[in-house]
């Protein structure tokens, strides 16, 4: 479906600004249990790679990274924010979400469409933990190790079970969320039937 | 949940409007200098390149007029990290560490190595938080958007959309206190409804089902505006044929010496280290 340029410009920004708000207000985290928190404010890049495609995915993608940056930089509250103030870390993951989201959908789009989204959901999802995690192992070796007081050889195991028991539980929380905003969206647009923009074949 | 009203006041940064010299340059030339820091900060292992690059965002922020405690207070929640990574710096000691000790209790001890290990990492995360910390309080959001545009122009002729990423920013920016206000009543009518928003669930998957009524809402509304704002620009043919700029940032001598100083302290900064060795 050829999607018009200045409909992928205003969705990109208006998903972007879910996004900012999400990573700067308590909402982008659903607090579960133990003090721990699941991320949902990688959402709405990975909604606007399954409706925009993977253009507006990456733009929607470093407006979430570059919001986490600014964030980390001026108002950090963890401990592990102090390494998300690198570009490395908070921007450049981000910038993969919106490809492997579009691409997963892709793969499953001829199929259900609230399937497709659900699965773009949680590969999008994964991508952002494994590649945020990978980047944190590499760029922040010496303050991980410090952090955790352990050696540099067993970083990769801690890093691998926090991809696994949270990276997967996000992973889920994701498939959710995707599939139903996706599906609430495609069915107001095919419901109400209304014009569309122009350059927006069916 | 907690905390309703939490969000009444979000801002990304903390722009302070003044007349000084950091304030006049052009925003392409304030993204020359943040990247002139950033990155050697953010790759560079050499101590005298990290402590150079922490020092920069100062001196500009003394040039800026900007108060630098009210820059560093950002850093102050990362000092008990900082704090438990000295602790584990100093209690592991390094293979093969050969340099002088400084202070020895019983078997910990602190040596040379150890000791700029930890100003090292000290001084990398302030002077990328500092970088930052400066570059949101001199820029506005306006020209936060319009600096990426010039910032990319160069790519803009290899066919890279910088005017329609540029947009896109900016969009975002007019989004973010609509959509807060969203946020914030959508909240509040699920709230007064008895959504309690999950809390009392450990199953992930039925806490993100819980928050659904809040985050679907929010995010179609959103999309509705959005379409609603490009029906509106299509309508004025927007991206018919060339565009014009309400506000030229061209710049001047100084800026232009501004800039030539950026690329030359960034390649200084990467260069450097291989002299020192």
């Amino acid at each position: 479906m050829e999607r018009s340029n200045v409909r992928r410009i205003v969705v990109s920004g208006a998903l972007g600004a879910v996004s900012a708000v999400m990573a700067i207000t308590p909402l982008g985290y659903l607090p579960w249990f133990g003090g721990a928190s699941l991320t949902i404010m990688h959402i709405p890049v990975i909604i606007a790679a399954v409706l925009e495609g993977p253009i507006a995915g990456t733009a929607v993608g470093l407006i979430f990274g570059v919001t986490s940056l600014v964030k980390a930089a001026t108002a950090p509250i963890g401990p592990l924010d102090p390494l998300f103030a690198n570009p490395l870390v908070s921007i450049l993951p981000r910038l993969a979400i919106g490809f492997a989201a579009w691409g997963a959908f892709r793969l499953f789009r001829g199929k259900v469409t609230p399937l497709a989204a659900g699965v773009a959901g949680a590969v999008g999802s994964m991508v952002n933990t494994a590649l945020v995690l990978l980047a944190l192992g590499l760029v922040g070796t010496r303050e991980l190790t410090g952090m955790f007081g352990v050696d540099a050889g067993a970083l990769p195991a801690i890093l691998g079970s926090i991809a696994l028991t949270n990276g997967l539980v996000e992973a889920a929380a994701a498939a959710v969320f995707t599939s139903s905003v996706v599906s609430a969206w495609k069915g107001i647009e095919s419901a109400r039937g209304r014009s569309k923009l122009s350059g927006e074949g069916s | 949940m907690k905390g309703l009203e939490f969000w009444k006041h979000v801002s990304i940064g903390r722009y302070v409007e003044s007349d000084s010299p950091v304030h006049a340059l052009a925003p392409v030339t304030k993204y020359l200098w943040l990247l002139a820091v950033m990155v050697p900060a953010s790759v560079s292992g050499s101590a005298p390149v990290i402590c150079a690059c922490a020092i920069a965002p100062l001196a500009f922020a003394k040039l800026a007029r900007v108060n630098i405690g009210f820059l560093l207070s950002g850093f102050m929640p990362v000092l008990p990290f900082l704090g438990i990574a000295a602790t584990f710096q100093a209690l592991l000691s390094w293979p093969g560490d050969a340099s002088a000790i400084i202070v020895a209790l019983g078997p910990v001890s602190l040596s040379v190595r150890e000791a700029v290990a930890i100003a090292t990492m000290a001084l990398r995360f302030a002077a990328m938080m500092t970088a930052i910390g400066l570059f949101t309080s001199v820029t506005s959001e306006g020209d936060t958007a319009r600096g990426i545009e010039d910032l990319f122009s160069p790519l803009a002729r290899a066919g890279f959309p910088a005017r329609e990423l540029a947009l896109t920013i900016a969009i975002a920016f007019r989004f973010i206190p609509i959509v807060t206000g969203e946020f914030e009543s959508v909240v509040k009518a699920q709230a007064a409804r008895g959504a309690d928003f999950g809390t009392r669930s450990r199953n992930p998957v039925r806490k993100a089902r819980a928050y659904l009524p809040l985050i679907v809402p929010v995010t179609i509304r959103a999309l509705e505006r959005a379409e609603a704002l490009g029906e509106a620009m299509e309508a004025r043919c927007y991206g018919t044929g060339p565009a014009t700029r309400y506000v030229e940032s061209a710049g001047g001598a100084a800026d232009m010496a501004a800039r030539i100083l950026a690329v030359a302290y960034a390649a200084a900064m990467l260069v450097v280290p291989f002299f020192l060795h």
